[in-house]
């Protein structure tokens, strides 16, 4: 697959928390499976490389948002899956809220400028 | 909260944590490679940073750097032994002082809740003294209500035993004082406020474990047996425990109950006398109650107490409230002391750490390819810095456990030698572990700081912190030099010049009449018929009496005016043969007549500071409200301030109402060795219920000479291990500096330099260092001798000779500790040294 083909991937590293919560909001996930999720929500937009994904997710687990817990994978693995905790519900809802004023505010500028 | 929780989880975890986040990013791989992207991150890097956020990998380089030092340190053993030693002499005299003040002043008695001990002092801004009457401890007592007890002591001369030649020590103290420290007896009972509280109760007395196991041989059976004191028979009711920790750090060997007073000192007046200040006062401050709300208490009680007795109660008197729970009660001029005492630990601290940081500097050098290799490999400047300062900080500790060791030992002997109560123990307590730690940290910081900086730019070469680190040795070991040497000039001061009285032949013979309670008439037949006798002994020179005899159990101060000054004397009462039997001579006018009023004969001193210019004879000196007139000048004789080199003394005739607390002096013309035992029997001839202390002047005399002796000879040997270290850190960094030159030194002497220039040009930079070092030391030194100009005996602060010579040994040993490497490094091959790279 040559790469001049497609765009090159973006890195999302300002919102990768929030992205992260996100894609656990519906059940919990390895992180490969986060990394992909991302990528293909996002399009094939959004790629996550692993250099980022794991201190971002060692933060999360630090401050509490996402707890770890072994389960098997689709290839019969033991692997550790993040689940969010009612913290970690909390802190994406100020973040999302936080988000739509923000981008709000710059569609306002952007339109009207 | 629970994000500090976790982190603490993430480090106790963090083996097993780290195998889960490895586990998690093979697995990443796995399924990458899978779908066909590969990855070619470094996975060790990538989960360091993944750790990161833990927050611990401070902790992890700390151990890393632990690590790294030990090894590095156990490769050169022979400088982390030297290291170790010099730091463990520098750490290892602060830890002894301060163990030593820890002890004194710091650590608390091991009695019941020793916080709320007080002790109490009567104060006013003109006076002080230590004692109060028995009366007024009574009424503070009674009325204080912050004060939950009052404990008296009463400390008098020591009594007789039996029949025993030698006197044995005697308290006299309120039977609180046991219930209220707590102390439990070794034998029998000891006082109980409910028994030995009235003066008619059975005469019992409490012996301490010591008097017991020395005189009674540890019989228990002696509890319940009767002795005599001073011939009154009473009945031994208990032992004091071994390791008894008493008020005020005071270790009579007999405890007698004060009630009892009267009895065992016939015809006493000192408990019911009002105007008699005796005994000393502690107290225990009720629950809850601070000091300062017990002194506001006090000091109504004193306005109260003032219009009972209007005459004994000073102008704005009141009671001072110190913690009394040490082993001594700290006055200001111990804290001055124990200041100076701690600058010169310090400064042996400075040379040490200076010495070290020399070293250290010295084998940068020889690190300078190890830390290139590491600086090539991706260290940074911090990482190098913090690398160096954790060296640093392990030497510091190593050094620290080591100076705690040799703390212990001087400890140990110290306590063994002073003959120190038994419950002080040299086992470090939390005070003495968090000081080490505190020293070690500030030493680490003071010997490695400046190199670690120099080195982590890799300015290792640079000459600056070199140059301070000579100056700063010089400067502190020429302080300590040179205090030494003006120790040692004032023991050489004591011991060879005359203190301005004849002590030699001189006998001091105290019959406490007034204790006794005689009247001024029966006192002066009993002091004419003494006197009369001693006289017409053989041998007797001179006889006479005085009120506060030299080197006596007490002695008083105050100010009195003269010329418009205010001059601060010791003031003594005579009769008139005084200055004869003293030997102190009459430089100008005459002595009293018996019983003169208004008279005052002063010293050469005072003279000299009241009337510079003028004749003092006829001069008028007034104290409070009585005028005087001098009618002699009497040479500077400090009998009752041996130590006070400033000293200044007034006396008066003795009145016919100061008789009953005269005492006898009389000198001899050969030998006083003879005359104790003849004054003993005349005494007993004249009144046998009376046990004169008899005293050899030249005795007390050597004993406090030597004190100055042992504190010369101890502060001279911690001048001599400062200087000795300064000068092995000077051999050091000059080796160095010439090492580092050799090529420059070889170019320099190829060329036809001559050795001696060439030795000019490689000591040069050490000249201001040196010089900077001496003058400011001199400095130093000088204001420190102020200081220690009361506390030792015959200082001058300005003794050229003590400074002279300290400089020039100083001068001598930095001289030759330069000199010496340098010449030894001039014998080089040249032309091996210029073909070398």
């Amino acid at each position: 697959m040559p790469m001049s083909d497609t765009p090159k991937p973006v890195t999302p590293s300002g919102a990768l928390t929030m992205l992260i919560l996100r894609v656990l909001q519906s059940g919990s996930l390895h992180g490969y499976a986060i990394a992909q999720r991302i990528h293909i929500l996002s399009s094939e937009v959004l790629a996550v490389e692993e250099g980022l994904l794991y201190p971002t997710l060692q933060k999360m687990l630090v401050k509490g948002f996402v707890t770890a817990e072994w389960g098997i994978s689709e290839t019969n693995r033991k692997v550790r899956f993040y689940r969010l905790t009612p913290e970690g519900r909390k802190h994406l809802k100020a973040e999302l809220s936080d988000y739509d004023r923000v981008t709000q505010a710059i569609q306002d500028i952007l339109r009207t400028a | 909260m629970g994000e500090i929780f976790r982190r603490i989880q993430y480090l106790l975890h963090r083996r097993r944590l780290d195998r889960e986040l490895e586990s998690d990013m093979e697995f990443h791989r796995e399924m990458a490679a899978r779908a066909g992207r590969s990855n070619f991150g470094n996975t060790l890097r990538m989960r360091e940073q993944a750790r990161e956020t833990w927050g611990w990998t401070w902790l992890d380089r700390l151990v890393q750097d632990l690590r790294y030092g030990v090894r590095t340190l156990a490769r050169s053993p022979g400088f982390t032994l030297m290291a170790v030693l010099v730091l463990a002499i520098g750490i290892g005299i602060n830890v002894s002082a301060f163990s030593l003040f820890n002890m004194v002043a710091l650590k608390p008695l091991p009695v019941r809740d020793p916080e709320s001990l007080v002790r109490l002092e009567r104060r006013s801004p003109g006076n002080s003294t230590d004692e109060m009457p028995y009366q007024s401890v009574l009424f503070y007592g009674r009325n204080a209500k912050t004060l939950s007890a009052a404990m008296a002591v009463l400390g008098v001369p020591p009594m007789q035993v039996e029949d025993d030649v030698q006197p044995t020590s005697i308290s006299f103290v309120t039977p609180n004082y046991f219930t209220e420290l707590g102390t439990p007896a070794a034998y029998g009972r000891l006082f109980d406020p409910a028994r030995d509280g009235i003066s008619n109760g059975a005469p019992s007395i409490v012996l301490s474990y010591g008097l017991w196991q020395r005189r009674f041989g540890g019989d228990p059976s002696i509890v319940g047996q009767t002795i005599h004191i001073d011939k009154k028979p009473a009945t031994v009711i208990g032992i004091t425990p071994s390791a008894f920790a008493s008020l005020g750090g005071q270790h009579p060997d007999i405890w007698l109950p004060i009630a009892q007073q009267p009895y065992f000192v016939e015809g006493s007046h000192i408990l019911t006398d009002p105007s008699v200040a005796s005994v000393r006062m502690w107290g225990r401050l009720a629950p809850g109650v601070a000091p300062k709300a017990a002194a506001q208490e006090l000091r109504a009680l004193t306005d109260e107490l003032r219009r009972q007795h209007p005459k004994e109660i000073w102008d704005n008197e009141f009671i001072q409230v110190e913690p009394g729970g040490h082993l001594q009660v700290m006055q200001p001029d111990m804290y001055r002391i124990a200041a100076m005492v701690a600058v010169l630990t310090l400064l042996i601290l400075a040379v040490a750490c200076a010495n070290l940081g020399g070293l250290l500097l010295a084998r940068a050098v020889t690190r300078e390819r190890e830390i290139g290799i590491r600086v090539v490999i991706g260290a940074g400047r911090a990482r190098i810095f913090r690398q160096l300062c954790t060296e640093s900080l392990l030497l510091a500790l190593l050094g620290a456990a080591a100076g705690l060791a040799l703390g212990y030992v001087v400890v140990r002997v110290a306590l063994a030698q002073l003959d120190a109560p038994k419950w002080l123990t040299a086992d470090p307590d939390w005070r003495v572990l968090a000081f080490t730690f505190a020293v070690a940290l500030a030493s680490a910081l003071f010997f490695g700081l400046a190199p670690a900086l120099q080195i982590a730019r890799q300015r290792q070469r640079k000459t600056m912190v070199r140059q301070i680190l000579v100056g700063a040795q010089v400067a502190a070991s020429c302080v300590l030099l040179i205090v030494a040497g003006l120790l040692v000039r004032a023991t050489q001061h004591a011991l060879y010049t005359d203190p301005g009285f004849g002590y030699r032949q001189v006998l001091s013979i105290d019959p406490q009449l007034g204790r006794h309670g005689y009247t001024p008439a029966a006192a002066r037949a009993y002091l004419d018929q003494m006197q009369a006798r001693l006289r017409a002994t053989p041998g007797v020179r001179s006889v006479s009496l005085v009120s506060l005899p030299p080197m006596g159990h007490s002695q008083s101060r105050f100010s009195t005016d003269a010329n418009g000054s205010s001059i601060e004397v010791y003031p003594n009462s005579v009769s008139p043969e005084f200055f004869q039997t003293m030997g102190i001579p009459l430089l100008a006018g005459r002595t009293f007549l018996p019983n003169e009023k208004n008279a005052v004969v002063v010293s050469q001193s005072f003279a000299r500071q009241a009337w510079p210019t003028k004749n003092p004879l006829g001069q008028k000196v007034v104290n409070g409200d009585s005028t005087d007139f001098v009618i002699g000048v009497a040479g500077n004789a400090r009998i009752n301030a041996v130590n006070d080199d400033d000293a200044t003394e007034e006396y008066w005739a003795a009145q016919p109402d100061d008789l009953p607390e005269m005492t006898i002096l009389a000198s001899t013309s050969g030998d006083p060795g003879s005359l104790p035992p003849i004054a003993k029997s005349i005494g007993e001839s004249l009144d046998s219920r009376l046990f004169p202390e008899i005293r050899l002047l030249k005795t007390l005399y050597h004993e406090r000479v030597s004190v100055v002796e042992q504190i010369a000879s101890v502060v001279s040997l911690i001048g001599l291990v400062a200087v000795l270290l300064a000068g092995v850190g000077i051999v050091g960094l000059v080796a160095f500096t010439v090492s580092q030159r050799t090529k420059e030194i070889a170019i320099r002497m190829a060329l036809g330099a001559k050795r001696a220039q060439v030795l000019a040009a490689v000591l040069r930079q050490f000249l201001w260092p040196v010089a900077i070092g001496l003058v400011a030391g001199a400095g130093i030194a000088a204001t420190a001798s102020r200081v220690l100009r009361r506390a030792l005996y015959g200082v001058s602060n300005f003794d050229p000779a003590g400074y002279a010579l300290a400089i020039v040994v100083l001068l001598a040993i930095v001289g030759l500790a330069a000199v010496l490497p340098a010449r030894r490094a001039l014998k080089l091959d040249l032309a091996k040294t210029l073909h070398y790279d």
